[in-house]
């Protein structure tokens, strides 16, 4: 499993949220520039992996090991984790009176340039690349005065975590149902943007329930997360066929390493 | 009564100078009052075993300790050694219209108007503000001429070093129409005890600027008062910014004795550790027209407790006062605690006074939110929750001490640890 060319190895994850078990035994493996789907029911722990990969409180690891371009990302700070390439759009992305969203990018931007060793790049520059991303991500230049995701729509919240995918220029992107609550338009939007960040170096994880957003976002391989471990792979195929058939089949699923073999 | 109270009683009737009879009340005074415990409500949340226990005594030696350097700031220096006043650091040239003496360098007939200004202004409630009237032994006279505004600003500096207990007093005066800043700041090292009161006699429209540092931490104990007397069309604004130790009181009163008058006093304390820190404002509208702002904001992490209590008495003829007390407090940590309780006491029938105080807690999911971008706890911590305390730092008159403490506290906020 430690390929030297993968950017991610998730080898054995056991994690637990308030001493519940979630992630129970995932292994995966990301290679640069590939697009991975991971699907399931409600309850299987897709938002947990994100969460776990990113560092949150309150979830714990309870085993297994994390490599992210054969750095240890579980024994890293959240916020060295960021610096380090990772990108979690939340499925639900905080609102924060107070401060600026021109503010929150700035000081993001800063951070991981300052992290790699950059230069720290001037206001007036990161204004002009900030309105760039703004334009890509079709959000008025406005929102980059208010305050970070107050009283944005759902969309506009979306899209507001795309503008960031931009400016920070991740290497891994976990997309947490970042189709969920958006209209056709909006998420042809938010796809296209996602479209548009493929490339060699970098590499997806795209969390849904539905199908749907993967007619957009066309996806290398495809997985079925069910009861905190991937039950099931394969190719874009894989989610037609659940879509056809739903996820009522894992109910009786036969054991994992029949699946896996 | 506790030993520590009966040893400095003792000790006070040593003392026999121009203060006596002052000396002599206070003992008097001291000697009926009961050693506040938990069921003395002005004590209640500020539990007096630091003092009971401390090694701090007084300490003689020469010791070689200096006021800190601020940057932009060239202030009249006033400085305290050990509770000794240090004229070698003290500043000696001084512009017209400003006079700083000792109280046992003035003639008879001086001594004799500065014994009346004694304790006139700070409340006898305060008990260790009676234990400063009986002992502290160089106490300064500061006084501004009518009309004259003295640019500069004082600074009164009380250093201590390990060990040293020190009890200083400074009777501050701005005759009619003249303007004053007032620097009070405490350094001290170690294990220390001080008691460092001031009080501001503010004639017809006189304008005090004022600020008080009180940013020892650990085993210092620093108890102390700033009690401000207005009269008819005077204005003052104080700033105070407090860290806590294992004892910091303060207790201010600001009394409106003339119409007009308008006070503005705006806190910030920040504590960490197992630190307190207790400020007792007290405000007196005894006469009509009068407007007083006081905001109070404070930051509790870890197991650090404050205390506010904000009291605000308008008297029967105190017609037309506006009066508004607001204080904020964000809480970092579960076993953090505040102690919050403002107290208005209304007896004129036309007045405007509001109060509201609010208890926060950190947002951790905006905190984590920030860190998978790639901001620091800290960065992002202070980018959080500092605009509350930046606002009032913002509202400080002096930009040089804006700029000075800004830093500090800034540096203390993002040490803080969220639990």
């Amino acid at each position: 499993m430690s390929n030297t060319n993968s950017l991610l190895t998730i080898k054995d994850l056991y994690a637990s949220v308030e001493d519940k078990q979630i992630i129970k035994g995932l292994n995966l493996e990301i290679k640069p520039g590939e697009v991975h789907a991971i699907m399931g029911p409600n309850g299987a722990g897709k938002s947990t992996l994100g969460y776990v990969l990113s560092g949150r409180e309150g979830y714990s690891v309870d085993g297994g090991n994390v490599a992210l371009a054969g750095q240890d990302l579980l024994e890293m700070e959240t916020e060295d984790r960021a610096r380090a390439g990772l990108f979690l759009a939340f499925q639900y992305p905080v609102e924060i009176p107070g401060v600026s969203n021109l503010e929150f990018l700035k000081a993001s931007v800063d951070a991981q340039r300052e992290a790699r060793g950059e230069e720290a790049i001037t206001s007036a520059e990161f204004l002009k690349e900030a309105k760039a991303a703004c334009k890509q991500v079709n959000l008025p230049v406005s929102f980059l005065k208010r305050g970070v995701n107050e009283g944005f729509s759902g969309g506009e919240k979306k899209r507001n975590e795309l503008m960031q995918m931009l400016l920070l220029k991740p290497t891994l992107c976990i997309l947490d149902e970042t189709d969920s609550g958006l209209d056709i338009d909006a998420l042809q939007v938010v796809a296209e943007g996602v479209n548009s960040q493929r490339s060699a170096d970098r590499s997806f994880i795209v969390v849904t329930h539905y199908q749907r957003l993967l007619d957009y976002i066309k996806p290398d391989f495809v997985h079925v997360l069910s009861d905190g471990k991937i039950v099931k792979s394969g190719d874009a195929s894989l989610a037609h066929e659940l879509e056809a058939q739903g996820y009522a089949w894992l109910q009786t699923a036969p054991a994992e390493d029949e699946l896996e073999g | 009564m506790s030993e520590w109270l009966e040893s400095a009683i003792a000790r006070a009737q040593h003392l026999d100078d121009w203060l006596a009879p002052k000396r002599a009340h206070a003992v008097e005074l001291l000697a009926q009052t009961k050693w506040p415990t938990r069921k003395t409500e002005a004590w209640r949340y500020t539990p007096l075993r630091p003092v009971e226990r401390t090694t701090a005594g007084k300490i003689s030696d020469d010791v070689s300790l200096s006021p800190e350097t601020i940057a932009d700031l060239t202030p009249i220096e006033l400085v305290f050694v050990n509770g000794q006043f240090d004229a070698s650091q003290s500043t000696k040239e001084l512009p017209a219209g400003l006079s700083i003496s000792l109280g046992q360098d003035l003639d008879a007939a001086q001594q004799a108007s500065a014994l009346t200004a004694f304790a006139a202004i700070k409340p006898e409630r305060h008990l260790f503000g009676l234990v400063n009237d009986a002992l502290a032994e160089d106490v300064v006279l500061v006084s501004v001429a009518e009309e004259v505004e003295i640019t500069q600003p004082i600074r009164i500096s009380s250093l201590l070093s390990q060990g040293a207990e020190s009890h200083t007093r400074v009777q501050v005066s701005l005759a009619k129409g003249s303007r004053l800043t007032v620097i009070e700041d405490i350094q001290s090292q170690g294990e220390t005890l001080s008691t460092a009161f001031v009080e501001y006699d503010i004639a017809a429209n006189a304008y005090l600027e004022h600020y008080r540092f009180a940013l020892q931490t650990g085993t210092n104990l620093a108890i102390g008062g700033s009690h401000f007397n207005l009269s008819d069309k005077s204005k003052m604004h104080s700033s105070i910014v407090g860290f806590g130790s294992d004892l910091s009181r303060l207790d201010t009163d600001i009394i409106h004795a003339g119409e007009f008058a308008d006070a503005k006093l705006n806190a910030i304390y920040l504590l960490d550790g197992k630190e307190l820190f207790d400020l007792h404002a007290t405000v007196e509208h005894a006469m009509p027209n009068g407007t007083t702002e006081e905001n109070v904001r404070c930051i509790v992490a870890d197991r650090a407790r404050a205390v506010f209590n904000g009291r605000i008495h308008i008297h029967p003829d105190a017609q037309k006062t506006l009066a508004a007390l607001n204080n904020r407090n964000l809480l970092m940590s579960d076993k953090a605690e505040i102690n919050t309780k403002p107290e208005l006491e209304i007896y004129a029938d036309d007045v405007r006074c509001a109060h509201g105080a609010t208890v926060a807690e950190i947002d951790k999911q905006a905190l984590y939110y920030l860190q998978t971008r790639g901001v620091s706890r800290s960065k992002a911590q202070v980018m959080l929750n500092f605009g509350f305390i930046n606002e009032l730092i913002d509202l400080m008159p002096n930009a040089a001490l804006a700029e000075w403490v800004r830093p500090i506290i800034r540096e203390r906020f993002a040490q803080m640890e969220v639990k």
